[in-house]
Order: C-alpha cells, then structure tokens, then sequence
C-alpha cells in the first residue's frame, strides 16, 4: 500500500511539474509569436480582438456551400479590425426555431429561419433588434414591403430580409392544361377528368388551407400577447367557402397530397398541376420538361361566383441571438449576408431557389425572367404575412379541419360547428 | 468490538443527535459549528480534517448558489432580462436578470444540499459523543487506517453502494423532483426562461387537465388519450404474448422440421433496427404507397368501400390516416414486430417444462388442448408473469411503434383533440412528447407525466400483488 501511495504521489507530481511546465512554454510561444507581428504592424494590430461566430443555414449542400464563401469574403472585409473565425452549422430554416428555443444560449450567434418563426422567437426573447434598422428596411422595399413586415414585431425590426419567394403558387404541365384552364379550380379539374389524371393541394395543412379563406375576405390575425390568433371563419359566410372546398374535394380529379407525395406525382405522371412551393421547382421542371408552366393560384367557385384564391407570402430571414456574446459582429454578418450583392450570388449558387428579397437584387435580370418569381409576384397582391397574421395554435385546429374536409367531410358534421370547434382551437391561449 | 453504547434500542435520528448534544462535553458541544471539533479532540485528525472540508465545501456552495437561489424560490425570481445595445463596445449590456429556471433547480438542489449537510451533521453529532464515551471509559478509538478498514469489512456496503446512491440522486431524484415541481408552474411558451420569467401556479395546471370548454379541452383529450392507451397497451401486450408462445409452439411441435431455420428467420427481424422496420412500413401503408396500389389494383380497395369499410369518397384505403383503421394497423404492425421477441422467450420457457408431466398426461388420457390449458400455459404464465406486466407497462410507454407509425401522416379530425394538440393515436408518452419538442407547453406535460406515472405504478401494484400473493408460482402443478 505505501508502495502504491508513494508511486501515485511522485505521478501527481510528476504530472504537475508538467502542466506547469507546459503551460509556460505556451504562453512563452505566444509571445514571441506576438511580438515580431507588433514591430512590424502599426498600433492598431495589438488591439485586433479574437472574434468567434456560428451561423447555422439551409443543410443543403449548395448553401452551406455559398454560405462558406459569403463567410469567407466577410472575415477578408473586415481582417483588418478584428480576427474572425465563423463556423457553419446545418440547421433547416423551417426548424430553426425548435433547436434554437431548447437552449437560446447554446444557438448559433446568426441564423437564417422561415418568416412564421418570427413571433415565438421574438417571444422568447432570441431576436436581438436590428441596429440600423431604417437602411434594411429601405433595402427591401420600405417598411410595408413584405419581406420587412414578416421581420418585424410591433413596429421593431428584429431580423434581416433575406430571401423571398417562400410562398405558393400552381404548378402546371401545359401538355395537359391550358393558360386559361389553369386560372380556376372549375378548368383544372376539367383537365384532370378530360386527361383521366388529377391535380392537387394538400389541404391538411393549415398554411394551404388558409388560401381559400383569406380569398373569401376573412382574416386571421395576431393578438395582442402576439402569440395567440383571432380568427373570424366560422362568422356568416365561414361555411360558404367550406362547401365550397368540399365540392373541389369531392371532384375525381382531386387529390390531397402532402410535398413528398405530390412531387412523386408529378414524376409518375398522375399528377398534372399543383399547388406548391419554389423548393420543389426545379425537380418538377426536370419531370415536366418544355411542359412545365407555373401561375397565381387559381379562382374558386364561392356561391356562384368565381373568387380568387389568397395566399400566405413566405420570406427567409437572417436573425441574430440576442444571446451572443459577440453580438455586434453578428450584427454585422447577418447584414453582410443579406447585402444585394450577396444575396444575387446565393441566387445564382442555389440555382434560383434563394429568390431576393432586396429591391435592386430582385430587379435583377436573371432573377426576374424566372417562372417561380413571376407567379410569385402576380400572387403577392393576394396574399398576407403569415408572421403577421398566425400564432401557435393556428397550425393544429387548420390541419384537423383541412383533412376532415379533404377526405369529404365523413362524419357529416354540421359546417358551422365545425367552424367553430376550428376557431375555438385557433383562438385558444397559448401555452 | 462495542460500538453501540446507547441502551439497546436505537432513537430516531434526530432525537438522538439533539439528546447527545446536550449530554456531550464541550468539543460535541462545539462540533455544530466546527464539524471536525470531536473527531480531533479524540485524536482522529484525519476524520476531524475531512468533517471541517466537508463543512466547507457545504458552506461555500450554500452561501455562493444555495441560499440566493433558496431566497428566491419563492417568487421564481423577479426581475427580468433587459438588453441594451452599446454600439461602441459591439456588444449587449444586461442587467442582473432573474433566470427561473436555473433558481427553481438552484434552489432545489441547495435544499437538498442542506438537508443532506443535516442529517451529516446529526451522524457527526452522534459520533462524536459516542467517541468522548470511549475516551471516557478507556475503550480504543479506531485510527483512521483502523475506519477504512472497517469500510472493507462490516461497513462494506456502505463503500459498496455509495457511488450508485449518489448517481441515483444526481441523475434521477433531482430531475423527477425537478419535473414534478414543474407541473406546479406556469412553465410554457410564453414563460420560457432565460428570457421571461415563471412562477408558481398551485394546482392550477391539475384543473386544466380536468377541465372542459370548447377552446379548453385537456379535460376531453386527456380521457381519450388515457383510453386508448389502455386499450392499445392491453392488445400490444396479449396479441405479442399468445402470438409468440402460438408460434414457438408451432416450430416445437415434432412434426416440424428445419425447426432452426424457422428460428432464424424471425431472430433476423430482431436483428433490423426497429426504427428502420417502422418507418419502411409506414411507406408501405401510405395512402399512396405500394400496399394501397396493390389492394387498388386488386380490386380490394374497391371491396373494402362497397362493404363500407373505406368511405365512398376515397381511392385508397386510409390505413395510417384514419383513426379506427390506423389503431387496427398499429396493432397489427407491432404484433408483427413484437412476436420473435415473445416466441425467443417462450421457447426457452417451454422447452423447460418436464417432459414427465406431458408424458403423465398422455397416460392419463389428457388431450392436446387439455395438457396445454393445464400443463403449458400456467408453467408460461408463472414464468412470465412479471415478464408480462414490465411489457404491459413497457407498452403504456411505447413511443416508437406509435411515433414512427404516425409522424407526419396522421392528421386528426377530431377538432377538440385538436386544440390541445393531441391526436386519437396519440399514446400519453407521445402526447407529452409533442407538447414539450412542438409547443414548449412544459407544465401540462409534467402534469402528463405525473399522471403516466400514477397509472403505471397503479397497474404494477395491483398486478404484482395479485400474481405472487399465496404463493401463486407453485399452482401450476
């Protein structure tokens, strides 16, 4: 045993001598390393601080591809005022706010995520508010641009426009459906019947569900404790345009399919037109070849008349923790991400999926001679800011309602009960 | 060795500790404040060193995050984040904000601390007028090589079971106390901490629960949820236990042959992770996946319709998407995936059984169905009895099958489900789960969890009470 303590004790001293020793040499190195650098540069260099960042985007490769470049020509920008280092996480823009709200402190110190995130991050007290907030603003068209609204909460803007174009529109294959036939639901579905294949929208879920409302003229919108909804569907007229998707649903030549299915639908052939968003353009365009056409979202058939259907707009955006420690220099990144320059170049590195929110970047020729962004732009007079208009608990009550009327309303419930069940759950108290 | 001096009964900790305070000399008189005080006055230096370190330790950690925290339990803190933007420094300023979460497990903790430095102290008090009564009488006091050494010997469940007793405390007691004081909160969406502050609600989450309007509708939910998460444990449990023993029964009849290969072949569905199988499956049974092109093409969907088991207005049938047939399909599925586990077990269970008793039977004219009503199924049941319930309960609890099932493609229609965001699918475990990870509604799902809790622990009671009371495992002979 004394054997045993006495070899344990010369080991831990052994041990410590080394630590000690080593720790020396590594200051000692440092120093001199420091020391020819500040007799050859000016002043200033000895003041040059250690800046970390983390910016988590998009996990496909082509982003975290241009976002390294981005990155890059951001620390060689500002080399000369501070030694950056930036790491790139992968984190999905529409799941930004699930692994960001776990532990804020722990997230990344800039992140991009989709606009409907916008309220509960701000709740939680994760968006840090734009510092020159007038000259973004104005970059993305003004205040009441909608890229700007969907970053702003109550008149504060607390993140940086930085892609638009996630909205939806109608995808057609021209081989089988006419320019005009396209423009309402009666002329698709006739395509669908004449051609024996059928189109679709998924209609369990409420981001879709909510075209048809918002096109009748009824509104949802943020409560005050901007996290609840109010929500007026089920007021006279609610069930008008519940019939009214219930006669669509009813129609062979509809099918309620989710993103995946559809755009198997859409390979296989089944599939002639659908409702959709950018992210899935350019696999239906390889499917669909010089067929592929895209446009505003068709008309509906509301008590006889004919009633174009509404959208929600959907924007990127680059927020920045208010947690960070450098928070600053986050500023500084997101906005240098979200510049015009930078954002033409993720336009042209993601083949056009990363459509421009910024005004001159928009205006751009390449961006505006594609498809995707011209239907976007025609919709855009029809649609409304989901960050400004749904809280929490819009998304369950929609996504219930929507499946009952997309399998055809089974139970035969009485149109303005489930209307109301609906907004008693949309209205519902968060939390 | 006399180490009990106190005559023959042993008193209640606490009351020992004050009677022995009060009895003992100056130095147990001093040790409440300097814990080591009697440990050194009986020369056991080493041991006083340890009490004063101990003591240390206690008091640094009380007065540093114990007793700030304790303060505050209270209120769970009162003043909230505040951030300033100095541009000149690049950076926030923020002021001494209150974080509820860290007081609510701060203060938890340094309780615990506290209590656990108290009953020490009571132990050291003790001990300390048990030694001045050894100095007094002449009787030897152990050096401190003499104490490790009882720690090896008498004592030796003490260094034995130590380290497990305090793994048990940190990564278990503290998070169950931790989750159970949640549920008396107002933790959620709109009081996450660090940013906003929670507090204490009493038993107001309780009554959510068992409440019911139109927009509030835990009370409705929580009763449709609990239902068929009893009814989904009680088949999953019983269609894999009969199932399995049915088909290691099959492959040990002695008619069978290649009886290994059969065994093999369902091992290999245990050897593929269950999340693969899961999630391969649902593909399958999508609404537009190869089982329903299949039963389309078959013309079954179309049979199915005419005799009203799919709706009219449907070109598939809904086997995920639909309440009644997505319950049928997630039985079935688990029966499927739950079975070589149940046949493994049986075997080893059947081929256990005495041959003498069959042979037995056989004399006395026994039938097949008669040796396995009176000889087979209680020896199974005997054997498997606790198997049994740990599965029932196991089941209760099943996340997977149903989450991996279900994910993404069941919707429901019930709109009251809806609004406090359950489905009818939805066991209690994977309701709690989507309150926490989808809507940070984290004081309802403690109140979940204390519920899952209080229903296990109900069945297991009961159900191990009834299977070993008299003896039970001797019955079947």
């Amino acid at each position: 045993m004394k054997k045993l303590a006495a070899i344990l004790m010369a080991l831990m001293l052994v041990l410590s001598l080394c630590a000690c020793s080593a720790s020396t040499t590594d200051t000692t190195t440092t120093e001199t390393a420091t020391e020819p650098e500040t007799t050859e540069a000016t002043t200033e260099t000895t003041e040059i601080p250690d800046i970390s960042l983390t910016l988590w985007g998009s996990e496909l490769t082509e982003f975290q591809d241009a976002l390294r470049v981005m990155a890059d020509s951001f620390i060689a920008e500002y080399a000369d005022e501070a030694n950056i280092t930036i790491e790139i996480g992968a984190q999905s823009e529409s799941t930004a706010k699930d692994t960001i709200l776990t532990d804020i402190s722990a997230a990344a110190d800039v992140f991009y995520y989709a606009d409907d995130q916008t309220g509960e991050l701000v709740n939680a007290g994760a968006l840090q508010p734009v510092e020159n907030a007038d000259a973004i603003a104005e970059a993305n068209g003004g205040y009441e641009a909608g890229g700007v609204q969907a970053a702003s909460v109550g008149g504060t803007l607390y993140a940086y426009p930085a892609m638009g174009g996630n909205g939806y529109f109608l995808y057609y294959n021209k081989e089988y459906v006419t320019a005009e036939q396209a423009g309402s639901w009666a002329g698709l579905l006739e395509a669908a019947n004449a051609a024996g294949k059928q189109v679709t929208m998924q209609l369990n879920s409420g981001w879709y569900l909510y075209g048809f409302f918002k096109g009748a003229g009824f509104s949802c919108s943020l409560a005050d404790d901007g996290a609840s909804t109010l929500c007026d569907w089920n007021t006279t007229g609610g069930t008008d345009v519940v019939q009214a998707i219930l006669d669509i649903t009813a129609d062979s030549g509809f099918i309620n399919l989710d993103d995946a299915a559809f755009v198997t639908g859409v390979q296989e052939g089944t599939i002639i037109a659908g409702v959709n968003g950018s992210w899935n353009a350019g696999t239906i365009q390889t499917a669909w070849g010089d067929n592929y056409a895209t446009a505003k979202l068709p008309t509906y058939t509301l008590n006889g008349t004919e009633v174009q259907m509404g959208s929600f707009d959907g924007y990127k955006l680059v927020g920045v923790n208010a947690y960070s420690e450098n928070v600053g220099w986050a500023m500084r990144l997101a906005e240098w991400l979200t510049s015009e320059d930078n954002q033409i170049y993720l336009y042209e590195a993601t083949n056009g999926s990363a459509v421009p929110s910024n005004v001159n970047a928009a205006a751009s020729e390449s961006v505006q001679s594609n498809p995707v962004v011209a239907a976007l732009a025609t919709q855009s007079q029809y649609a409304s800011a989901q960050s400004l208009s749904v809280g929490g608990n819009y998304w369950t009550p929609t996504e219930t309602l929507g499946n009952i009327l997309a399998n055809g309303n089974p139970d035969g419930t009485d149109l303005q009960q489930l209307l109301d069940e609906t907004v008693a759950g949309i209205e519902a108290a968060v939390g | 060795m006399n180490k009990r001096e106190h005559d023959g009964k042993r008193l209640f900790l606490p009351v020992r500790a004050v009677k022995d305070w009060l009895a003992g000399d100056v130095f147990v008189k001093l040790t409440p404040l300097l814990w080591g005080a009697g440990y050194i006055r009986r020369r056991q230096f080493i041991k006083g060193f340890l009490a004063i370190l101990f003591e240390c330790v206690v008091v640094l950690f009380s007065i540093s995050y114990g007793f700030p925290n304790i303060a505050k339990f209270g209120t769970l803190g009162t003043v909230k984040r505040a951030t300033v933007y100095n541009p000149a420094t690049l950076k926030n300023e923020v002021n001494q904000y209150d974080n509820s979460f860290l007081i609510l497990l701060f203060g938890l903790v340094g309780l615990l601390v506290l209590a656990v430095a108290v009953v020490i102290l009571m132990r050291i008090v003790t001990e300390a007028r048990e030694l001045q009564q050894k100095d007094e009488q002449g009787v030897h006091i152990n050096t401190f090589r003499e104490d490790i050494r009882d720690l090896f010997n008498q004592k030796f469940h003490i260094t034995l079971l130590s380290l497990p007793s305090l793994g048990i405390i940190v990564f278990t007691i503290i998070p169950l106390i931790f989750m159970i004081l949640v549920a008396f909160t107002n933790y959620d969406q709109q009081h996450m901490a660090p940013t906003e502050l929670f507090t204490w609600v009493g038993l107001d989450n309780f009554k959510r629960l068992f409440n019911n309007s139109l927009s509030e509708t835990f009370g409705y939910s929580f009763g449709k949820v609990l239902g068929w998460t009893l009814v989904w444990a009680f088949f999953a449990t019983f269609t894999c236990y009969f199932g399995g023993i049915a088909l290691s029964l099959m492959i040990n009849n002695k008619r069978t042959r290649v009886k290994k290969l059969w065994r093999t072949l369902f091992v290999i569905c245990i050897a593929v992770p269950q999340f693969v199988s899961l999630l391969l499956v649902r593909n399958f049974f999508a609404d537009t996946g190869i089982v329903n092109t299949f039963c389309s093409n078959a013309g079954i969907t179309d049979f199915l319709k005419s005799i009203g088991l799919v709706g009219q207005y449907l070109d598939h049938i809904p086997f995920l998407t639909e309440a009644g047939w997505a319950k049928f399909m997630i039985i079935i599925i688990n029966f499927w995936i739950g079975v070589p586990y149940l046949m493994l077990i049986a075997t080893g269970v059947l081929m256990n059984i005495p041959t003498e008793y069959y042979e037995s039977a056989k004399i006395d004219g026994a039938n097949a169905l008669q040796t396995f009503n009176r000889i087979t199924m209680p020896f199974m049941l005997s054997v498997t009895g606790p198997y049994l319930i740990t599965s029932f309960i196991a089941n209760i609890n099943n996340f997977n099958v149903i989450y991996l099932l279900t994910q993404d493609v069941y919707f429901t229609m019930d709109t009251k489900l809806a609004a406090s965001n359950a489905k009818d699918i939805d066991l209690l475990v994977t309701w709690l789960y989507r309150l926490t990870n989808d809507y940070y509604n984290y004081k309802m799902a403690s109140v979940i969890g204390i519920l899952v809790f209080v229903v296990c622990a109900v069945f297991t009671l009961v159900a191990f009470n009834y299977t070993f009371r008299k003896g039970r495992e001797g019955r079947f002979q």
